[in-house]
């Protein structure tokens, strides 16, 4: 690093904290011109914290950031930004009522001479960045009409208006399905050879050492390491971020499997999908694999009530159901683990005792009308958080300012806490690091053993392969593929969730 | 991204307001005496004028997702002022400069609270709305006064071309709002303040400011609306902010449930106020109570804001 020019971002001994979170601690970081730099750690590591001081949303306590060499602490958000510096949040931050021309444009519009907004030009513009990132959204579409993946790849279109020489990038992929991801990353590859430099936070090994140059883990707010990716062991690499050893990723154990729990037959989901056929055993896992927008979601909010179905019956335990609102699901024993927890599977602003609580409240606790049995209800979530192993200081915490792994568990237990014995978990690891991870993976093969049956959706192939007994592959709305997953493999699965037909012919035939 | 195809569901659902607006002037021209008058539609702009003017300050507000109610009491302390300036003997013309100083500062007043201060805008804005009632009553003793120079009337009364100069001012400042909503930079930031500050804020804007302007220029338009309605009647009586609060808010929410998806916006306020006065005047022709009036207002407040939080439900996923 003998080159002081080649060093485009330069943070000195970086201290930040906040109240009751987990600060930066003396933090130094460096990224060379043209290079991807993977930003990697734990959830409530300081990544985000630290890349949003680097773009001045946040102000350091001490040390000092340094951006193409000129000292950050003369320059705000918009000077920051005119050094060619742009960061994508992991919320996404687009506004749902204005359309994605007017979203890409925001802050930026063209004006005629009269200081009108020239509309042409907004459009023209918005088109060419949605071009290079080889998208075809329609740019006159209102944001809140676009699918996630879709609106992903808006606030990477808006971030690339001002031309940035310098890209930071959160967590991009979580929200981009298989196939729209592959077109990111080589977007990425390509605006690298034009010499732009990505710092990249992201949870997917795989995507690490696909795309990106060096590395950096970062632990508790501080750094750990910096290596080039090539000469960093996964292995060492997870080690580095849990800062304990991690043998085995994922714990799957045989369990018998049992009786049928759950048949679904003919079910048409109102949103998207068709003709869902398919039944879950007691102390199976069954896996829901398929790209963003293949309708996974759909089929579990269909089944658990949350969006009305157009036809189709769910029988529990061999007997058919009427199963209409999520409240007649809850009484079936079902229960849903949603993708967007923080909307729909908590209240943030209220204890872990209440949400772990909410749904057998009247079950459990009540004595009579209205009335709540403390102590019993006490006594009853202090076992669940050691059960759950749920990372909370006390049973009064506030969910909000727990990380999403604990947040995540949060709901379980509130499951738990109500009998369920078929769990439907969607997405339950995005954005959740290792250690986080590995902790629900302990849980869905706990609840299997214990005798529920497990319906877990997935987009990360790797996790599906090692946790589920059986792999429903879903795309287009449909269910095109039954696997075992001890006679299949990972090609097997990416190529029928990339909607391919009849894999072993394909294999052969190559 | 596929488009989907208009269904007759959706027409009803966007324009369902606008229907029901055509329906009922329909409806009041056969059972209401005297409704499809000149005279009476004549009438209907007019007493439109300064409860639409007042509509708009509030609609910007609402755009950017806040809320003032400061206008009951800004509009009821400007007509106290204008009309008691001009019996001491006052020019008009710096008779209006009070008036509108009067706006900037209550504007000024609602914006430090809000902005600067972090107040929630509801609380802070009925504070400034009592002050000025307050004041209002301390400037005035309670007593009407009357303003009788007719050359001073006509700038709200003259005739110009079919309609009274007030009803042009209505116009005039509905195409200016329009215009600063749809077709300036600023315009764009105030809508999507109102959806996601957070995204404003990143992409460098100065949100905090935008917001600030808007409080100050809301001010100024509701004094506007207390000058034109001084001028509309002839003199300042007691509270007469008060009769237009309800009014008011009437007349936006009418406008979320008749354009665009629940959400405030200029052409549904102006068309939410004739709507709003072609009811009540319909409902008189057919007999109704003045009494009767506010609760008539009570309901159609209601009833809009029932069919635009409805509409917004649609949009928005069914939560559980």
């Amino acid at each position: 690093m003998g080159d002081q020019d080649n060093i485009v971002i330069k943070a000195e001994r970086i201290t930040k904290s906040f109240p009751g979170v987990r600060a930066l601690k003396k933090l130094d970081f460096e990224v060379v011109r043209g290079e991807v730099h993977a930003l990697c750690g734990e959830n409530g590591a300081g990544k985000s914290t630290l890349m949003k001081i680097i773009v001045r949303e946040y102000i350091e306590e001490e040390g000092n950031i340094f951006i193409e060499g000129q000292n950050a602490k003369d320059l705000g958000i918009r000077g920051v930004q005119k050094l060619g510096l742009s960061l994508i949040h992991q919320d996404l931050n687009l506004i749902p009522m204005l359309t994605v021309a007017q979203n890409i444009c925001l802050g930026r519009e063209p004006v005629t001479r009269f200081g009108t907004i020239d509309w042409k030009a907004m459009r023209l513009k918005a088109t060419e960045f949605l071009t290079e990132l080889t998208s075809e959204i329609d740019v006159e579409e209102r944001v809140e009409n676009l699918s996630i993946s879709e609106q992903q790849l808006v606030a990477i279109a808006r971030s690339l208006v001002t031309s940035p020489g310098i890209l930071i990038l959160d967590e991009p992929t979580a929200r981009l399905d298989l196939k729209t991801s592959d077109q990111f990353f080589s977007f990425i590859e390509k605006a690298k050879k034009k010499g732009l430099t990505v710092v990249y936070i992201s949870h997917r090994l795989e995507e690490i050492y696909r795309i990106c140059d060096r590395i950096t883990v970062l632990r508790d707010g501080s750094k750990i390491i910096t290596s080039r990716v090539n000469e960093l062991p996964q292995t060492d690499l997870v080690k580095y971020m849990l800062g304990r050893e991690i043998t085995q990723q994922v714990p799957k154990e045989k369990v018998p499997i049992g009786k049928t729990r759950l048949t679904v037959s003919n079910l048409f989901p109102k949103e998207k999908g068709e003709d869902i056929n398919f039944d879950l055993k007691s102390g199976e896992i069954l896996g829901i694999v398929g790209s963003i927008g293949a309708g996974k979601s759909e089929v579990a909010r269909a089944i658990f009530g949350a969006d009305p179905r157009k036809k189709g019956t769910i029988s529990v335990a061999g007997k058919e159901v009427r199963i209409n609102t999520p409240q007649d699901a809850i009484r079936e024993g079902l229960a849903l683990i949603p993708e967007e927890r923080r909307d729909q599977g908590l209240v943030g602003s209220e204890s872990v005792r209440r949400n772990i609580t909410l749904a057998a409240l009247k079950k459990k606790f009540c004595g009579g009308p209205s009335w709540i049995k403390q102590d019993k209800e006490i006594q009853a979530v202090k076992e669940t958080i050691k059960a759950l192993a749920i990372a909370t200081p006390t049973t009064e915490q506030e969910v909000q300012f727990l990380s999403g792994g604990t947040q995540q568990k949060v709901v379980v237990g509130k499951w738990l806490m109500s009998d369920s014995k078929i769990y439907m978990f969607d997405e339950p690891t995005k954005g959740i690091d290792v250690g986080g991870k590995y902790d629900i993976y302990k849980l869905v093969v706990d609840l299997a053993r214990q005798g529920a049956g497990v319906i877990f959706i997935s987009n990360e192939l790797t996790e599906v392969l090692s946790l589920c007994d059986r792999i429903l592959v879903m795309f287009n709305g449909q269910i095109i593929k039954e696997l075992i997953t001890e006679a299949t493999n990972r090609e097997e699965v990416l190529f029928y969730v990339m909607g391919g037909r009849d894999y072993a012919e394909t294999a052969n035939n190559s | 991204m596929q488009k989907q195809p208009i269904t007759p569901k959706d027409i009803i659902n966007n324009y369902g307001a606008t229907f029901a607006f055509v329906i009922a002037i329909i409806f009041f021209s056969f059972t209401s005496m005297g409704f499809f008058s000149g005279q009476n539609l004549q009438n209907i702009l007019v007493q439109s004028t300064s409860l639409g003017i007042c509509a708009f300050g509030l609609t910007i507000v609402l755009i950017s997702g806040e809320i003032d109610l400061s206008y009951a009491g800004v509009i009821g302390l400007v007509g106290a002022v204008l009309a008691g300036m001009l019996k001491e003997g006052h020019s008009i013309g710096l008779t209006t400069l009070v008036c509108m100083a009067i706006g900037l500062g209550t504007g000024l007043l609602n914006a430090i609270l809000i902005v600067v201060l972090n107040l929630p805008s509801f609380l802070a804005s009925v504070a400034v709305m009592f002050i000025c009632m307050g004041a209002e009553r301390i400037y005035n003793q309670g007593i009407t006064t009357w303003i009788r120079d007719p050359e001073i009337l006509s700038i709200v009364q003259a005739q110009v071309g079919p309609l009274p100069a007030g009803v042009l001012y209505l116009f005039v400042l509905f195409i200016l709002c329009w215009f600063l909503l749809t077709q300036t930079r600023a315009g764009q930031y105030i809508q999507a303040l109102g959806d996601n500050i957070d995204a404003v804020k990143e992409v460098g804007v100065r949100a905090q400011l935008i917001k600030f302007m808007i409080f100050v220029v809301a001010g100024l338009i509701f004094a506007f609306a207390g000058y034109v309605e001084t001028l509309r009647i002839g003199g300042a009586v007691m509270y007469a902010g008060k009769q237009l609060m309800l009014s008011v808010l009437a007349a936006c929410f009418l406008g979320t449930a008749t354009f665009k998806a629940g959400k405030a916006n200029f052409p549904g306020t102006l068309i939410g106020a004739f709507f709003l006065y072609t009811l009540l005047s319909g409902f008189t022709g057919l007999g109704m109570k003045f009494y009767l009036v506010p609760v008539a207002q009570g309901l159609i407040l209601i009833i809009s804001v029932a069919i635009s939080s409805v509409r917004r439900g649609k949009i928005e996923q069914v939560q559980f």
